[in-house]
Order: structure tokens, then sequence, then C-alpha cells
């Protein structure tokens, strides 16, 4: 576990470093989302999950559902610097016989606590993981994490009646709020703005923090930590592209691969020689 | 003046026979545990038990990360609710990662839906799953074999898929059949003239026109399929070299499910006649399900017809 936010944030950078190499290398996969969630999964990975890299299948560890699978650069990118493998494997992105695949797969990638890559599902899931952890008397906690484009799936809904119904006091939801989805800004979907008072009004524990803070991520999760009964719902407000000047908010970078010249500018923006 | 028992009341007598024995089994449902008959089960094992609303598409993903987790969730409602609102966290979330995650679907066919019409009669769940990598499917023919089935799928790990009826449903077998997943049974072998491949509630349709077919010289041989996957290839094929004729005989769609199994192991591995019993590719109505099978040409008759044309067929090749 890491404790300080200066050495999170320099993790955070290193990973962000990782996803505009891999996908220039593997010429191929999900900048602009992959880069909008990094400091979450490092909050996560490295300051709050109970994990094992040495025993991945540790039944008592926390899981983590990235129910916006297309972000999973960063998610291998997270692995692998925690050690579930070898940062070696990153540029095999998408390849024949790789064992990272374009969306997460749960019996190919060492540290994926689930399948996902088709939208809105990850509650689902994390709600029976969390109602497995309750019938075999475990203390985990199910951290998942949705795009904000993907709260327009009706499961998603579906789910959030159901796992309040279930008093799922141990999922624990954050929504990856970029303002984008695959082709258009979220802000065209007037129905599913605001999103707060929704999730309020199916009975979630609710908090709306910088995504990109992460001592706010951390507070966030400590205090959602601490609700028994109600599932929690954190908002975090995040960029698409962030931590790149000139892919922050321009959402080409949803799926295109930076050339040679691109990434050189990106890992110097990031803080990287050479 | 045929007896009947419940496939749905059997589900659930096999659940808990099952969950008595296992920690792992709990029980996934819709708004569908009364129509399923499956409240002895809730009282039985009450933190077991979900049910999660009308939300099908919810209950298999949920199910889903139950699994993933250790347990051995069993998610049941109708038919074409599993296998068509909630198609795709069928595959994506349970075949692909190969989960321990079981499917009973009621209302399998126009007689298993009989008076609800289309919109509750399935012809479509088996064509569907049969193409999922990794899923077994198994049918079987009445309440005391779905016992068995619920016990028997219960021992393997991976997805399933059990059929059922409606919920009245003709008695086939006696108490105690065996059931062996991924066999065919030669139920009657009155001669080699003609294969009659069959799973189901139609196997009595089916030992009915094998009779019939006896008094007019054409002596049958009577297969009950009731694993769709994985399909006894090399079985089906050993009785198709002896008869060098088929029908098969199910009530579902005659695309998809036996019929178009029937046919590729005739294409690939044993040339044979072959005439399929079923849903001809159109959507049925409301009906009592003996005359609803009669008008969607399911009926003895039928049978007794397609089996003696296609055994005059094999005579002319």
């Amino acid at each position: 576990m890491v404790d300080d936010v200066k050495s999170l944030e320099e993790i955070a950078r290193q990973i962000r470093a990782d996803v505009v190499t891999t996908i220039h290398q593997a010429g191929d996969g999900h900048l602009g989302p992959a880069l909008s969630i990094t400091d979450i999964l490092v909050a996560l990975y490295f300051a709050t999950m109970r994990i094992d890299p040495r025993n991945p299948s540790w039944p008592d560890r926390d899981r983590f559902v990235l129910s916006k699978g297309h972000g999973c650069v960063a998610l291998y990118a997270v692995l692998a610097r925690r050690g579930f493998f070898s940062s070696e494997l990153l540029p095999t992105l998408r390849t024949l016989g790789s064992p990272l695949q374009g969306h997460p797969d749960v019996n190919k990638t060492l540290g994926v606590d689930a399948t996902s890559g088709s939208l809105g599902h990850g509650l689902s899931i994390g709600l029976g993981m969390a109602m497995a952890a309750r019938l075999q008397s475990r203390e985990y906690s199910v951290f998942v994490l949705t795009g904000d484009g993907e709260l327009e799936e009706g499961i998603v809904w579906e789910a959030a009646m159901s796992a309040r119904t279930l008093d799922a006091g141990k999922l624990i939801a954050i929504v990856d709020f970029n303002h984008f989805q695959s082709s258009y800004p979220l802000e065209r979907n007037k129905g599913l703005l605001p999103i707060l008072p929704k999730w309020q009004a199916f009975g979630w524990h609710c908090q709306e923090i910088d995504g990109h803070s992460i001592g706010h991520i951390l507070e966030a999760i400590r205090i959602a930590q601490r609700e028994s009964r109600a599932p929690s719902l954190i908002l975090a407000h995040t960029v698409k592209g962030k931590g790149v000047p000139f892919m922050e908010g321009d959402n080409s970078w949803h799926k295109r691969v930076p050339t040679t010249a691109e990434l050189n500018e990106a890992l110097a923006a990031l803080g990287e020689s050479g | 003046m045929d007896m009947q028992a419940s496939t749905r009341v059997a589900v659930t007598e096999g659940l808990i026979e099952l969950a008595a024995a296992d920690p792992r089994v709990v029980l996934v449902c819709m708004d569908s545990a009364t129509v399923l008959k499956a409240g002895p089960f809730a009282e039985a094992f009450p933190d077991r038990f979900f049910d999660v609303g009308l939300a099908e598409q919810h209950a298999v993903a949920f199910a889903s990360g139950l699994a993933s987790c250790g347990m051995m969730p069993w998610v049941a409602s109708f038919a074409g609710f599993i296998t068509m609102r909630a198609c795709e966290q069928v595959r994506t979330f349970v075949a692909y990662p190969h989960l321990n995650v079981k499917l009973v679907g009621a209302n399998g066919g126009i007689a298993g839906g009989e008076r609800e019409g289309v919109t509750h009669q399935f012809t479509e769940d088996l064509g569907i799953l049969r193409t999922m990598p990794g899923m077994t499917i198994v049918v079987p023919a009445d309440a005391n074999q779905v016992r068995e089935a619920v016990l028997t799928v219960g021992r393997i790990p991976g997805p399933a898929y059990i059929r059922i009826g409606s919920g009245r449903d003709p008695v086939v077998f006696s108490r105690g059949e065996p059931f062996e997943i991924g066999k065919i049974r030669v139920l009657e072998r009155h001669g080699d003239d003609v294969a009659l491949f069959a799973y189901g509630y139609m196997l009595q349709r089916t030992m009915e026109a094998a009779r019939a077919l006896g008094t007019i010289g054409v002596m049958a041989t009577v297969v009950e399929v009731h694993t769709l996957k994985p399909l006894d290839v090399d079985g089906i094929a050993d009785v198709l070299r002896r008869t060098k004729a088929a029908v098969t005989v199910e009530d579902h769609n005659i695309i998809g499910a036996l019929g178009s199994a029937i046919a590729e192991v005739i294409a690939e591995h044993a040339p044979a006649a072959l005439a399929r019993i079923g849903v001809r590719d159109v959507f049925a109505e409301s009906g009592v399900a003996g005359p609803l099978l009669d008008k969607y040409h399911m009926g003895v008759d039928d049978i007794v017809e397609a089996a003696r044309l296609v055994v005059e067929k094999k005579r002319r090749q």
C-alpha cells in the first residue's frame, strides 16, 4: 500500500505514460477513456484494495469490475505496475495470443475479476459478487467503475433498484463522469442529466468529487466503506484524455492511436524524458 | 387419461435436494418464483433465494457475479426471457467466462406456453443457445427426469440450460430413469426402417407414432436426445448408419435445435433421408396443448406420415 498522495500521483503519471506508449506500440486501444480513469484506478489498486498479486484468486480479496471495459489499457498498466504480470506484456495488447484482450477477460488476464466490455453490466456483476461475500461471511468490498455514457443502458437501473433492495452496503460504484460517450457529448442526452439525483432517488449513498484528486477519491472511498446498508455511488468529475493537454476534452482521442510525434509530445507533457 | 406431473415442481424438488447437500447452490428469480412453484425453496433456504424483480438481464449478470465468487446460482424464469431478453448476458457474462451458472427455462415450446400465446411460447431458445461455446443444453422428458437432470447438471461445472414446460406435463418415464448428460438413449427398437429422434414431452407422441408405424409395417427405432449440447454425434451416427432414414420430433422451430443438429450429423457423418417435425418457422397462437401441437403439425399422424415418406425416399435412393 502507498499511503501518501504525492507518491500516488507519481504512480498515476507513470501509468499515463504506460497507457499512451502501449496504445502507440500496439497500434490500437481506447486512449481518452483510459486517461480519465487513471487516478481512480491508482487510488483503488495502490491505496485501497486488499489484494495480493502473488495470490490473484485469494477468496477474501476486494473485487474490482471495470464496467467501462474499453478503458482497460489503464487497468492493464495498473495491474502490471502492481505486480500481477510483467509490463513487457503491455505492447502485446490486442494481438494474437496475448493475455491482454481488447476488453477485459477474466480467464486470460491475472488480476482481472470480471469479463467486461459490453456496457452496462458491471453493477449487476458486482452486486452478485457482494451477495456471494454475504453468503460466505466474507468482508471484501466490491468496486465497480462505470462510464457516464453507459448509464444510458437499461440494465444499470435494474441493478440500481436491486442493489438498494438487497442492502448492498459493500457495493461501491464510481462513475467516470468525463462528459463524453463514444461519439458525442453526454450533455446531448438531456434525460440522463443531472446524474446524482437519480441515484439518490434509488436510495444510494451518493457523493460528488473531483475524479483527478487522489486525496478526494480516497476520502470518498473511506466514507463509502462506512456505509453498511445502502450501496454507494461516487460521481467523479473527470476529463477525457486527462494528463495530456492536447488530448484533454478532445473526443477524437476516444479511440485514436498517437503517431510517434504525438507520443513524444504526450510523454514530454507527462514529464517523461525521451 | 394421461398422467401429468409438473416439471416446475420437479425443478424445485431437485434444487432443494441439491441445495441441502451443496452450500454453493442459490436460486435467482425475477418475480418468477410463484409461477415456477419455487416457493418451497425460498422457505427452505431464505438466505439463498434472490428475487431481483422483473429484471432478466440484471438477473443473469447478477448470477455471473455470484458464480465468479464461487457460488452456483440457478436462474429460473420463462425460456425466452432468459435466452432472448438476457441473451447477451448469457453469452458474454456466463458462457464466455464459462461460469457455473445454471439456467432453467420454462414454457419451452408452443405446448409449454400453450394458452398464453406467442409472447410466452418459446420455440427459439435451444437454437440460440446451441451457438454458444461451452453451454450444456438438456431437455428432460418429464417431471421425474427433470429432477434427475437438476441433480446431474448440479454435479457438472460450467454453464448449463435446462428446458422445462408448462407445469402440466405428461409423464413419460417412471421415477428414477437414468440421466446421463451427452448420451442418447435408444428407448424402443422395433426395427431399423427409420430412426425417430425426439426430446421432451414429444417423446410420448413419438413412441405412440412408433407403435402406429409398426401396424403398417414400418419398424422404427425411438431415440431420446435429451442433451442437445454436447451432442452425442457418435451415438447418433451409429443409429443413422443402421436406419439411413430419420425423423426429428420436437416442439421448437425446425430451424436451430434437434432438426438442425441431426441434419448436421447426417451431412457430415452418416448420410440419411431426413424429415423434421416441429414448428415450421411460424408463430403459433393460444390454445390447449394437445390440439395446439396437432394444429401445428406435431401430431402423431404427422410423425407417422413423415416417417412413412422418409422410408419411401430411402428406398428410392
